[in-house]
């Protein structure tokens, strides 16, 4: 009895939660004309035109851009992000020094509202010829990624018995190489999940990269916004929807096969805090 | 011996400080200079020193006490909202999730799409046309409200924010909720505590550092909320949906009044300041 309660609140709130990507994709599937007299959730014939559309008709609005400046970006923020955290990471595990100041200060930074740096970086980026690039959004994305990549690596490398670097020391080898040919495989999890965490919120930004693109390097969050405009005869709904669907899947994938991982990093991310 | 001797340490630290020194301490040092400057697009490089009068004429604008206003009830309705159902979920559905682990991946899809994204699918969702909300209210009562003007918006705005973040909260109370261990909960069920009971003297205690840690994470994400409210509403609504940091994105990319976007965006840091003082006078009063 009770249990089958459980069960009606968990399809409730799935449901709810989920609502606004469930619409989205059951309108992808609706031709124009089936929307203009069905807005509910039930489909009566299929198809796959919105889609083909999207993917085929580029003169206006070209989405493999978007997601190639997405990715792009994204790997870039991502990436650089871990190469900057993981040494820094291994000092604080290994020493005293940057646990009074330098993980706190990074820490923190996730509270901070980035919005605060946007100017500044506006006309710094104007000056360096950054503004619409992707290596300049990716830069950015990899400040957004640090403080959450520092906590993990920290988190992760402590978890390591420091007799297994001691050994290695006395084996003649430098703190370098016990940091990448020691430490690196052991942590070898923490990174997937630093990346995949990190990818997902990289390319779900939004703020940045509608300040610091225009056209070249717009990032799909941006350019979904795009098929919004209405242009004579107003929003196109099902094309729309279709690029929505494409560009929410790629974190969406990464996000369902790891989200063990995931809720973990997040965890550990609002603990430390 | 220590594994990481000083210089080594140092040497391990130079990328990452230097990278966030110039990404964000310059900018920091320019918001500060720029905040108490005349400075307009055309004199960025010389900006003439000139006192307060940026953070006079903010502080004396209107609309921005009204962005304030709604940063403010933004974040803590949505918050207290969040933790609240939250906190309900993750206790009630426990029970099931603890057999099956793969129930939980449905209920953390939201937090992997865009909020931007989920702004503009709620346009969808919502449109009186192509909508389905308005078409089944339309289909059951005949009638639909306007959900994006100006009376219903901020209550709209909350609901697609709630929706999307309760997950967040959630999953915080739920590792919480399953990391309690189960010798203590033996020990309430010996001294015959009714399962309320062990849940409000025993449970709930244990669990309020990550309730407090979650309304507060929450709360700043709610406060300095963009990119939702942007993508759905824009400053729209008769300018009632201006949070904080659309009031800063609008002085400066649409009325190019950058001493005044400028000396908000320190008020603003100086506010996120305040609230990170007390988040970690918090964490440090439960290491006591």
């Amino acid at each position: 009895m009770l249990n089958g309660l459980r069960w009606i609140v968990y399809a409730i709130a799935v449901l709810a939660m989920n609502f606004p990507v469930i619409v989205t994709l059951v309108t992808s599937f609706k031709s124009a004309r089936e929307l203009s007299t069905n807005a509910g959730l039930w489909i009566n014939q299929p198809t796959l035109e919105n889609y083909f559309r999207v993917l085929s008709d580029t003169s206006r609005f070209n989405i493999y851009i978007y997601l190639a400046n997405s990715a792009a970006a994204a790997l870039i923020g991502t990436g650089l992000a871990i190469l900057l955290a993981f040494p820094a990471a291994y000092a604080i595990a290994r020493s005293e020094a940057g646990r009074r100041i330098l993980l706190p200060v990074v820490v923190n930074l996730r509270a901070v509202p980035l919005i605060i740096f946007a100017i500044p970086l506006y006309m710094m980026y104007q000056w360096l010829g950054l503004l619409d690039t992707q290596l300049g959004l990716g830069l950015i994305l990899t400040i957004v990624n640090v403080p959450l990549a520092l906590v993990i690596l920290v988190n992760a490398i402590s978890d390591v018995p420091a007799e297994l670097d001691e050994a290695a020391k006395v084996d003649g080898a430098s703190s370098l190489q016990v940091m990448l040919m020691i430490i690196r495989p052991v942590i070898r999890p923490a990174l997937v999940t630093t990346f995949i965490f990190g990818f997902i919120t990289a390319w779900n930004e939004f703020l940045f990269g509608l300040m610091l693109t225009t056209s070249r390097a717009v990032p799909m969050t941006v350019g979904s916004s795009f098929f919004f405009a209405a242009s004579g005869g107003g929003v196109q709904w099902g094309t729309a929807s279709a690029v929505m669907i494409l560009g929410a899947l790629p974190p969406a994938l990464l996000g369902l096969l790891m989200y063990r991982q995931i809720s973990g990093s997040m965890m550990a991310g609002a603990v430390k805090g | 011996m220590a594994i990481v001797n000083r210089a080594e340490g140092r040497l391990y630290f130079t990328p990452l400080v230097g990278f966030l020194l110039l990404f964000l301490g310059f900018p920091a040092i320019v918001n500060l200079v720029y905040s108490v400057s005349t400075v307009n697009f055309e004199t960025l490089r010389s900006p003439t020193i000139t006192g307060f009068g940026n953070y006079l004429s903010v502080l004396g604008d209107r609309e921005f006490w009204r962005s304030v206003s709604f940063s403010m009830r933004f974040g803590i309705v949505t918050a207290l909202a969040e933790c609240l159902i939250g906190l309900f979920l993750a206790i009630f559905l426990a029970p099931l999730l603890a057999r099956r682990s793969v129930l939980m991946a449905p209920l953390m899809l939201p937090l992997m799409v865009a909020p931007a994204m989920v702004g503009l699918m709620y346009r969808l969702v919502l449109h009186e046309f192509a909508g389905p909300v308005p078409y089944y209210l339309f289909e059951w009562f005949g009638d639909s409200p306007a959900f994006l003007d100006v009376n219903n918006a901020f209550r709209t705005l909350v609901v697609v924010e709630v929706l999307q973040w309760t997950p967040f909260a959630f999953l915080l109370f739920y590792m919480a909720y399953v990391a309690i261990p189960l010798d203590v909960r033996e020990a309430a069920a010996l001294d015959g505590a009714t399962s309320f009971k062990a849940l409000w003297w025993i449970e709930l205690p244990l669990m309020l550092p990550t309730l407090t840690i979650a309304f507060f994470i929450r709360f700043i994400d709610g406060f300095r909320v963009f990119d939702n409210v942007y993508a759905l509403t824009g400053s729209g609504a008769g300018g009632s949906t201006t949070s904080l940091s659309i009031y800063i994105y609008h002085a400066f990319f649409k009325q190019g009044a950058i001493g005044k976007a400028v000396a908000a965006s320190v008020l603003l840091f100086l506010a996120s300041l305040v609230v990170l003082c007390v988040l970690n006078w918090l964490a440090g009063l439960r290491r006591r």
